[in-house]
């Protein structure tokens, strides 16, 4: 193979980083396997990554021996982002460069209850900290994302009954107690919108709205490049906007919620004859593979979303809005029929027209804004020149 | 291939099928499954693409086995569909080992039938489980600690050319294997010794993957694991799924058990004591059916019990 010397060792270079990233830590031993370097070559570009502060390296113990734990170089400062959906946790660390450095899912029963969910949150945060060869010192804050309306102060869910289970728990308390670090909490769709304005497809528009379409529906404003949560952390939840004056009736208690129609049980259950029980995921993967049902179902679910949505783009009057949520991963399937919805009905402004764009994140978005909240909070107290967590519930232990 | 001996060379099931080596056969409705199985050793799953209620993938029905005076199946049932996650969960000697062992070979049952792809099969050993697309992960894992990741996927079905074992392509489908189960085992010539608990744990699941499985069998996958590792483990559950297994899942962990499954079966004394849905049950109810506060009235209680 042909290429100059010194172009070959930047790629080497950039293999070497990237699956650093990959695993979070590795050993040099595993990095010369992971990447089909020679251990002479490995030894060598580490050494140099080091001197370019790009990598890390602590001393670790593998199979009895001594060995050289190579991570991807942190700013001083690590924060970690959950986020709670109906149906899984997802926990990312991060650090004050929005560097990801560890990610991990896990699947979670439907209702799941507070306490086990909060402990697992704990444990798996340590875990990560642990992969990436951090300590809990490192962690500056925890941001967490709720699938229902919060409270911030405290993390108490502020509607009863939306999140079966979490009502009276004030998230803040149990879990700064638990890592004695301070917590933030937010409703998951607004830490969508900021993740989705701060690196994703709302970027560089100052008034925009998110929605997370998924096993329920939600949404995130962004007025002026801020998150609007409104005065009880209410705000954007379209979930629960009526659709359907004779529909069901839903879990807060009203009748024919968006919820009642476009929520999980509602979207799969016109399949159970047809297509047995379906997961959420199963309804996205048949839907992106062509199942002309799926397909039905995923198309009628954006219109009605879009009514809703057009709805609320006529009251913020946003430059863009996206959409995430796994709903979304069918791409278009979901958003063209929302964009039409949207654009019968709000009425065309002739200096700026509405752009209605799929998320830039996925279904990541929320734990992205989980961090991403933390890491503001934190330059926020920085600049302010007190320590990290102010505003922020770091109660007696 | 030496089958682990069974603890009993008593009856066999009445049924019988030599070789067991099965055609595939999906009885479901229109679009129900492409049959295409040619990548064998290929640690690809021929994948039942479509949708609608399959045909089950295995089926076992009032299988029964006894250990002298120790009734562990009485008339046992379970279905398995193609891309559904079925959870055994029980008290400590409700039966669930005995049945995942006689679904994978290692014992046989003294009554009952078996059936994989529709077809009535006998399983006298592991290796002929394995044939008829069954492939197990034992509690113990048992993987060979000296032997490196590759070696102990393809461990006694090592790819050849003539005599010469081809090292580069099981490295490349074992890359390939890890990487669709989204794994985070770095290197797949490090030797298994050096790999934590969760990591074993993935390598074993890892091995289902090879050959053409249609069934896996998971005993107590998380038992033990931190909860990243445990994490790790049902993503690659969901993964399995997906990729259009049928799994069988036997845990203690009700948590796991209902984030991970679709149908959850529950058996007491060695009998089935409830089947539900894992969406809508709720933890008590489970744990009432694992404990007997409800019992299920079916034919082979009320039969066993008069």
């Amino acid at each position: 193979m042909s290429g100059s010397q010194s172009s070959l060792r930047g790629a080497n270079r950039a293999l070497v980083v990237e699956t650093v990233k990959r695993y979070g830590g590795l050993t040099q031993v595993e990095l010369t396997a992971a990447t089909g370097l020679s251990p002479a070559t490995v030894s060598s570009i580490v050494k140099e990554l080091l001197a370019a502060g790009a990598v890390d390296t602590h001393s670790t113990i593998r199979s009895g021996r001594r060995a050289q734990l190579v991570t991807i170089a942190r700013q001083t400062g690590l924060a970690a982002g959950v986020d709670v959906g109906p149906r899984h946790l997802r926990v990312a660390l991060g650090d004050v460069t929005r560097e990801i450095v560890a990610e991990q899912t896990l699947p979670l029963p439907a209702d799941h209850r507070a306490d086990t969910t909060l402990d697992r949150v704990a444990l798996l945060v340590i875990d990560l900290l642990e992969r990436v060869g951090a300590t809990i010192d490192e962690l500056v804050g925890l941001g967490v994302g709720l699938p229902a309306p919060v409270e911030p102060g405290t993390g108490l869910v502020t509607v009863r009954g939306l999140l079966r289970g979490w009502d009276e728990v004030p998230v803040v308390h149990v879990l700064s107690k638990r890592l004695a670090k301070p917590v933030l909490v937010d409703n998951n769709a607004n830490l969508g919108a900021l993740a989705e304005s701060r690196f994703g497809a709302a970027r560089g528009y100052q008034d925009a709205v998110y929605v997370a379409a998924g096993a329920g529906t939600g949404a995130g404003i962004i007025l002026s490049g801020h998150l609007h949560r409104g005065f009880g952390g209410t705000a954007g939840e379209i979930g629960h906007v009526q659709v359907d004056p004779q529909g069901r009736i839903c879990r807060c208690g009203s009748r024919g919620c968006l919820d009642t129609v476009v929520g999980y049980p509602a979207l799969v259950e016109p399949l159970t004859v047809s297509h047995g029980t379906l997961t959420l995921r199963d309804l996205v993967q048949h839907a992106v593979d062509g199942d002309p049902g799926c397909r039905q179902v995923v198309a009628d679910a954006g219109a009605v979303i879009g009514g809703v949505v057009a709805g609320m783009a006529m009251v913020v009057n946003p430059q863009c809005v996206v959409i995430g949520g796994e709903l979304a991963e069918t791409g278009d399937l979901l958003v063209q029929p929302m964009r039409e919805a949207i654009s019968r009905r709000v009425p065309l402004n002739q200096m700026v027209t509405l752009d209605v764009v799929p998320g830039d994140l996925g279904v990541r978005a929320k734990v992205l804004g989980a961090l991403a909240l933390v890491l503001e909070a934190t330059d926020q107290a920085g600049a302010d020149g007190a320590g990290p967590g102010v505003g922020v519930d770091v109660r007696e232990g | 291939m030496p089958g682990r001996a069974s603890a009993s060379t008593s009856v066999r099931a009445d049924r019988r099928v030599a070789g067991s080596k099965v055609a595939d056969r999906f009885d479901g409705p229109p679009g129900g499954g492409k049959t295409g199985r040619d990548v064998r050793d290929e640690g690809q799953v021929g994948e039942a693409v479509g949708v609608g209620r399959r045909a089950p993938v295995l089926s076992v029905q009032q299988v029964s086995k006894r250990f002298g005076a120790v009734e562990a199946l009485v008339g046992v049932d379970l279905v398995v569909r193609p891309h559904e996650v079925v959870a055994l969960v029980g008290d400590n000697g409700a039966g669930k080992s005995t049945l995942a062992k006689i679904i994978s070979g290692v014992l046989q049952p003294d009554a009952g039938l078996l059936e994989i792809g529709g077809e009535p099969v006998a399983l006298p050993s592991p290796s002929d489980a394995h044939q008829a697309g069954v492939a197990t992960v034992f509690q113990d894992y048992a993987l060979c600690e000296n032997l490196d990741v590759t070696a102990n996927l393809f461990l006694g079905r090592e790819l050849r050319e003539r005599t010469l074992m081809r090292e580069g392509e099981m490295e490349r489908v074992a890359r390939r294997i890890l990487h669709d189960l989204s794994s985070r085992i770095p290197a797949v010539r490090t030797p298994v010794s050096h790999l934590s608990a969760g990591q074993r744990q993935t390598v074993a699941i890892a091995r289902t993957l090879i050959g053409s499985p249609r069934l896996v069998v998971l005993d107590e996958p998380t038992a033990a694991l931190s909860v990243a590792h445990t994490a790790e483990i049902l993503t690659h559950i969901e993964r399995l799924r997906e990729l259009g297994l049928g799994v069988v899942l036997i845990s203690h962990n009700l948590n796991d058990v209902r984030a991970v499954s679709d149908r959850i079966e529950v058996l007491r004394h060695g009998r089935n004591n409830g089947s539900f849905d894992a969406r809508h049950v709720s933890q008590e109810e489970l744990l009432a059916a694992i404990t007997g506060a409800t019992q299920v009235a079916t034919s082979s209680t009320s039969d066993a019990l008069l």
